[in-house]
């Protein structure tokens, strides 16, 4: 006889003749305090019921979970709560183990009394269970909160068929066959849908391409690329496309930038301080590596919430991702805030970037739409209760291992370096045809014909911005084989100056010849603009360079003081010096420095010699970087975790009840952890719980982050909110089709951009229009304006100067500076540093890149799951006059002209290619050149760069 | 700034665009962001959220108010480094009286920086103004004489006592990061009249910008087109002009030439009106250059007014701050919709170019309160003359009080987020009226407890706009400047 049956027969047994009565004596008494159900109830339902009696479960038929269910009760015995009478309820005789055999749960630890108590109390002062709190209804439930089913493929007419790709079609087809039938708000809903739209044609191949790459790997295409694309006969030339784009390695830097948004990831504290984080990036790496790696997205899930527990612990930068208030006080209230605000940003964004729900939205009260109660959300504070912001070793890594191999690599840089200053070109009195490079922050040169000398001074007669001028380092070298710098102090050699700046340790004019190089031992004059150092050798010898920099180190920032306009002077006397070299053969500062081989010498031999260092050189660098950005990452810090109180209305001021960690009661398999559970399996448990195959919301989410950023809108347009109070989807059965394929993201790209949906044209067709002007029916391939990075990082590329390295630290759009407050003021000037693409800059929160920011980009405050995207008057001021877009205009000058040489037919023919990536039409031809021959070629550079040609994907 | 030009227009008319912004234009997503998200959820119609309808081609065109407004426009004076009530517009003779005693029932209290001396008399000397003979001190004295325009709220609270979330607060709702200022919140409610200016301008201290920066006046989740554009008289927009290697000539060339470049692309894409939304921001462009150099350039302002808002004083930050004053009477009277004129930086630390007195209050106060006193007066004052008062708003604001002791060992208060000023005057403000106030000590609000909530309910129902509707969907929610809180103060409109 099964359990269910024999239930059935002793209750009715007992019932029948009255044995109930006679058990009475035996319940604990009903608590005499009011009942909240949330509070009181619904923890002892998941602690102890609903591991046999919720949705994955039904023993005896009875749920627990779901309001309605539970107030139905059992398959054999019903009701199994009846309001108002706790004794005659079968739920509380069962608990309570007044039915030999019967007890519940029939295993483990019997309910307490307290806990017998309070359950009669709720059910005799009425079974109150508040509506927010119902649970998952299957019958009405909301969509998203049902198990994803595989949906059967959709039958459509035969002559649609013939242009359906891949499954993805199918369900697209579908619904443009039944437009009304679709469940989409009515605001994004045409009117006159009653004809139905067809799908619009493929688009070109350059269209194609384009679209792809940008979508993909977030970078314009080459015109070799269009040119052997639109070439390629094979049949499955744009299949072979898609996996070369989804192999390149830009693809994880693309696709690391939209999760990015998603978790509200930056680069610096935020609030008044906002001081920067410098060891944060290596999450930012872990993204992009991610992406690449093809990893499973439910991995992905658990090793940001419990990385540290799996060897990849830079991973959980996802938890502390967020705002932090640096600014700490004695005042107990201010610092449960403070705490309170740390963990909410976790659990919000927990909830909204992996479940796509607002969890958040119950920190005070009940969630309004979705069934997420108060305690729901104290519960999963707890699971963050242990995490404090902050930096913590990489415990992958020993930090002394490589101290050995560091030091050898360091004099071999030395080395290199010293041996490439020799193909510098020597210094003309008079500008020429060739201008020596223009003069940098870093070493800057000047090789003059051997001269003896006594004295050597260093004259300044302008700065970049007019400040006081700063040398960190002077030095000149003998023209012995191997070459010695002699102006150091330690050589003998003494310094003096026209004046010193005052008060400060680090600018001393002794710095200028002590041997160490950056702004923190360099000296400074207390003039503004000018001012000269005069070096007195202890005896004459030959030298044949001068070497000399405002802040040296690669990883130096400061780019002010630098001297634009100098002499130096050399001589046996101080009264008879000469000058050897000056600023006025250099190009104008803030030009491009072009990389070494590019200005090194004509020999040939020398040019070989010269490639082989650089590339040596490139190849130690890398090897520096990993051996020295370790070993401290922005990833939390793991502590014993605090308790955690439900807040009455959210106040930390007024705590209630402690909360144990646990899942939200009404979402995927119900588990709940003891309140003293250790931190790691707290996060682990909720990983476990997020990535479980029977979630209903997990995959559905990505999927729909995947399709937002395809398509530039999700097939559900809320991709953050799958709640109530979000968007329907589209495409319902699409959707978890897809949910169905998560298995490897990658192959999910593959999908979806290989489907014929995704290669229509764009044309903006009157007739869909009026029937669907949002696109949300996918009848075409809906244009976009390129988001901020993509911009800057095509622009990069276009004009050449694209430094596609990867990985480490980010570069700085802003200038230093150590304020407690950390003030962000736009660098002026860019170098090479700066041109590496976008997802490698150092984000600050909150403040924005003077160019870029006004193109929507976020500011981390608060997670941006779809950008908005605006057209302002401003943006198109700061892609007119920006320094950047002016010294990008040049450089792509330059580039037309060395790759197209001086005939501007020619180079207009080259603009176009790059840019747009089709020739220019005759008549375009004539404007073009006839504009160049009157303005020049960077005003056309600077026009195309600004074109909606170049800022529009279709 | 206005809507399409000529060219914009005659461009869009020439495509045949059949759509009009209330059904959904195919702009791309600003349209879907603004009208298609989430599900307008509200039981009835009265309180159903209301999402201006933005037009893609003119985001900043001037839009409808809820209801007929009493204010056309707004300046909010900040004060950052929270400016003490009591040195100011707090009159508390008990204060005076007990001044050196401890704070009853507070002595043993703690606030943001540590524990606390005695109570400490002002440090000016108070003196009734004007008709109402309302008490106000000697620290700023021009202000003063204008104390018949003022409508005080004595009762402000603040949620955080850290500036930072403080003034995100007053500036974002909000003491979190990353939620839309209320500048910008009044530019995506009402656009602007202005034809080619921002609609929501900030103005930062001539000594650099306040603590919490730009989350101040940052468009956080609304599109980027309703951020204030932060300018003053001395530092201009970012990347405003033509760079200098370019001539003029040159440039008039390249904005025909990208012109035809924009015009051919459009022909190829007839129907995508962003593509037309983005010829005519560059037009815009070209306009706010000449608009906003004209706005800037104050020689043309008589030397009486020049003198009015202290231009030529020997202070040079009172005469840097007078002519942000006067650039922000030049921006209103050609139709900006919010000026936020701040007063306090942060770079030079605490206290020193703000008004966060810890710990040499006396010396420091000494320094700001002439930097404020004529210039922000001189404002007032010039609405008033030319009439402008009649419908712009003005605002005074700091993001949170002081304390009524002086912080042990130091001659400064500390943080005070329980009672502190706030003032209105001129557009459907009650002139020469105090409302709220504080207890003996002007240390906690307990009358009339007002929120800056109630402050943002206030300003936006003025603008003609229900706080509780105005709303944008983010991530779930419709946001509101006032999150789920706010109650109109009714009792200080005129």
């Amino acid at each position: 006889m099964t359990r269910r049956f024999l239930i059935a027969l002793v209750l009715a047994s007992n019932l029948a003749t009255g044995g109930l009565s006679a058990e009475r004596p035996l319940l604990p008494p009903a608590t005499s305090r009011e009942i909240d159900f949330v509070r009181d109830i619904q923890p002892i339902f998941r602690a102890r019921c609903l591991s046999c009696h919720d949705g994955a479960k039904q023993r005896g038929g009875l749920r627990l979970d779901l309001k309605s269910a539970a107030f139905k009760g059992g398959e054999t015995f019903a009701p199994a709560i009846i309001p108002g009478k706790s004794a005659d309820s079968p739920l509380v005789r069962l608990v309570a183990g007044l039915e030999e055999g019967l007890q519940m749960p029939p295993e483990g630890e019997r309910l307490s009394s307290e806990q017998v108590g309070l359950l009669r109390a709720w059910i005799d002062q009425g079974a109150k269970w508040p509506d927010e709190v119902a649970g998952k209804e299957d019958a009405e439930l909301h969509w998203s909160f049902r198990p994803v089913k595989r949906p059967a493929l959709p039958s459509v007419s035969r002559e649609t068929a013939a242009g359906l790709r891949n499954p993805v079609d199918a369900f697209v087809a579908l619904r443009l066959e039944e437009p009304l039938a679709l469940a989409l708000s009515p605001q994004s809903r045409g009117e006159g849908t009653e004809g139905r739209i067809v799908p619009s044609a493929e688009a070109d191949r350059m269209t194609l391409l384009r679209r792809l790459s940008f979508d993909l790997v977030g970078l314009p295409p080459t015109p070799d690329e269009v040119a052997e694309f639109v070439a390629d006969a094979r049949p499955d030339a744009y299949e072979r496309l898609v996996d070369r784009l989804l192999a390149s390695p830009h693809f994880g830097e693309r696709w690391a930038r939209h999760w990015l948004d998603v978790v509200r990831f930056a680069e610096s504290d935020g609030f008044e301080t906002n001081q920067p984080r410098p060891n944060a990036w290596p999450y930012r790496d872990y993204v992009i590596r991610t992406f690449n790696d093809d990893k499973p997205f439910m991995q992905f899930v658990t090793e940001q919430l419990a990385g540290d527990m799996i060897g990849v612990d830079e991973a959980t930068g996802f938890i502390v991702g967020g705002t932090y208030d640096r600014v700490k006080s004695p005042d107990p209230g201010l610092t449960a805030q403070q705490r309170a605000d740390e963990l909410h940003d976790m659990v919000s964004t927990t909830g909204s970037a992996f479940l796509g729900l607002t969890v958040g939205c119950a920190r005070c009260h009940n969630h309004k739409f979705d069934p997420i109660s108060q305690v729901d959300y104290y519960a999963m504070k707890a699971v963050f209760a242990g995490v404090q912001h902050g930096e913590r070793p990489l415990t992958q890594i020993k930090p002394d291992q490589h101290r050995e191999q560091l030091t050898r690599v360091k004099a071999e840089l030395d080395e290199i370096e010293r041996a490439l200053w020799t193909f510098e070109p020597l210094a003309r009195l008079q500008p020429g045809d060739s201008m020596r490079p223009a003069v940098q922050r870093r070493t800057n040169i000047d090789r003059f014909a051997p001269t003896r000398a006594k004295f050597v001074r260093f004259t300044i007669d302008e700065t970049n911005g007019g400040s006081q001028p700063c040398l960190d380092e002077v030095e000149f070298f003998t023209t012995e084989a191997k070459p010695r710098n002699v102006a150091l102090a330690t050589h003998g050699t003494k310094v003096t100056s026209s004046s010193d700046l005052p008060g400060h340790e680090i600018h001393q004019l002794k710095h200028v010849n002590d041997g160490r190089y950056g702004n923190s031992a360099s000296w400074i004059s207390n003039e503004p603009g000018r001012g000269w150092v005069l070096f007195e050798l202890p005896e004459a010898v030959e030298i044949d360079r001068v070497l000399w920099s405002r802040d040296r180190p690669a990883d130096g920032k400061f780019g002010d003081r630098v001297a634009t306009k100098y002499r130096l002077e050399i001589g046996m006397t101080a009264e008879s010096l000469h000058v050897v070299a000056t600023a006025d053969d250099r190009q104008t500062f803030g030009s491009a420095v072009a990389p070494q081989p590019a200005r090194a010498t004509s020999n040939e031999q020398d040019q070989a010699e010269a490639n082989r260092l650089l590339a040596r050189q490139v190849s130690l660098n890398e090897t520096l970087r990993q051996l020295t950005t370790l070993p401290q990452v922005y990833a939390g810090r793991f502590v014993v975790p605090e308790p955690t109180h439900r807040f009455h209305r959210g106040d930390p001021l007024q705590p209630k009840e402690p909360v144990a960690p646990a899942s939200l009661a009404s979402f995927g398999p119900a588990w709940q952890m003891p309140l003293d559970a250790p931190d790691a399996s707290r996060r682990q448990q909720l990983a476990q719980w997020i990535t479980d195959p029977q979630h209903p919301l997990t995959a559905r989410v990505l999927v729909n982050r995947f399709w937002h950023s395809h398509f530039g809108q999700g097939l559900v347009t809320t991709p953050s909110d799958f709640g109530r109070n979000g968007a329907m989807p589209s495409h319902p059965e699409l959707l978890d089709w897809l949910a169905m394929e998560l298995a490897s993201p990658k192959s999910l790209h593959r999908l979806i951009v290989t489907s014929a949906t995704y290669r229509q044209n764009s044309a903006a067709r009157a007739d869909a229009m009026q029937a669907d002007a949002g696109t949300r029916l996918l009848w075409r391939y809906p244009p976009r304006r390129l988001e901020a990075e993509p911009l800057r990082d095509a622009i990069l590329t276009v004009c050449g100067n694209l430094d596609d390295r990867m990985g480490g630290p980010g570069f700085d759009l802003f200038e230093p500076n150590t304020n407690y407050v950390k003030v962000y003021n736009s660098k002026r000037e860019f170098g090479p540093a700066d041109w590496r693409r976008m997802v490698y800059q150092a984000k600050p929160r909150m403040q924005l890149d003077d160019v870029f920011g006004q193109f929507d980009c976020p500011d981390a405050g608060q997670i941006t799951p779809k950008r908005t995207s605006s057209i302002t008057a401003l943006q198109a001021l700061n892609l007119l006059n920006s320094r950047f877009i002016v010294q990008q205009s040049s450089l792509f000058a330059s580039r037309l002209e060395r790759e197209a040489g001086p005939d501007v037919i020619a180079q207009v023919r080259r603009a176009y290619s790059l840019a747009f990536l089709r020739l220019p039409t005759d008549d375009e031809q004539i404007a073009a050149t006839r504009f160049v021959n009157d303005h020049g070629l960077t005003a056309l550079c600077r026009a195309l760069l600004n074109a909606n040609e170049f800022l529009f994907v279709f | 700034m206005s809507p399409l030009s000529i060219t914009g227009q005659s461009l869009l008319a020439r495509r045949d665009f059949m759509f009009d912004a209330s059904r959904g234009l195919s702009g791309l997503a600003l349209a879907s962001l603004l009208a298609g998200d989430g599900q307008l959820r509200a039981s009835d119609d009265a309180k159903r959220p209301i999402r201006p309808s933005v037009r893609p081609d003119a985001p900043l065109a001037a839009r409808e108010s809820h209801f007929t407004p009493k204010a056309s426009r707004v300046v909010m004076i900040f004060c950052t480094g929270a400016c003490s009530q009591l040195e100011t517009w707090d009159y508390k003779p008990e204060l005076v009286k007990r001044s050196g005693q401890p704070l009853p029932g507070n002595e043993k209290l703690v606030t943001f920086q540590g524990e606390n001396g005695n109570l400490v008399a002002p440090q000016w000397e108070f003196k009734p103004r004007g008709e109402s003979g309302k008490m106000i001190s000697e620290l700023v004295p021009n202000l003063a004489a204008l104390a018949d325009e003022m409508c005080f709220i004595h009762s402000m609270t603040a949620k955080s006592n850290t500036h930072g979330p403080a003034e995100n607060q007053m500036s974002t709702g909000f003491t979190l990061d990353g939620f839309p200022s209320i500048g910008a919140w009044v530019s995506y409610a009402l656009g602007s009249d202005a034809s080619d200016l921002p609609s929501f301008v900030a103005i930062p201290d001539p000594r650099g910008v306040p603590q919490a920066a730009s989350n101040n006046w940052n468009s956080a989740f609304l599109p980027a087109v309703f951020q204030g554009t932060p300018f003053n008289a001395d530092k201009p927009i970012a990347n405003l002009t033509r760079p200098p290697e370019i001539s003029a000539p040159t440039e008039a060339a390249t904005r025909d030439f990208l012109k035809r470049l924009n015009a051919r692309h459009l022909e190829l894409h007839p129907g995508d009106t962003d593509l037309a939304a983005r010829i005519a921001s560059y037009e815009l462009a070209a306009k706010l250059q000449l608009r906003a150099a004209e706005v800037s350039d104050l020689s043309g302002e008589s030397l009486e007014t020049q003198t009015l808002y202290g231009l030529h004083d020997a202070n040079k930050t009172k005469a840097g701050f007078g002519r942000n004053c006067l650039l922000a009477r030049r921006l209103l009277e050609r139709g900006v919709r919010f000026v936020q004129l701040f007063n306090g930086a942060y770079a030079m630390g605490e206290g020193v170019g703000n008004w966060d007195g810890h710990k040499t209050l006396k010396a420091q106060y000494e320094v700001h309160g002439p930097i404020l006193d004529q210039p922000a007066a001189a404002l007032l004052r010039d609405l008033k003359r030319t009439g402008l008062l009649e419908d712009t708003l003005v605002v005074w604001v700091t993001e949170f009080g002081r304390m009524p002791t002086f912080q042990k060992g130091a001659s400064g208060r500390d943080h005070n987020p329980k009672g502190f000023t706030a003032w209105l005057a001129g557009a459907g403000v009650k002139r020469a009226f105090s409302y709220g106030a504080t207890d003996d000590f002007g240390h906690t609000a307990v009358e009339k407890v007002s929120t800056i909530y109630d402050l943002h309910a206030t300003i936006l129902h003025l603008l003609g706009l229900d706080h509780e509707r105005l709303s944008v969907y983010h991530n779930g929610i419709e946001r509101r400047l006032t999150d789920v809180h706010g109650h109109v103060l009714h009792d200080v409109l005129s």
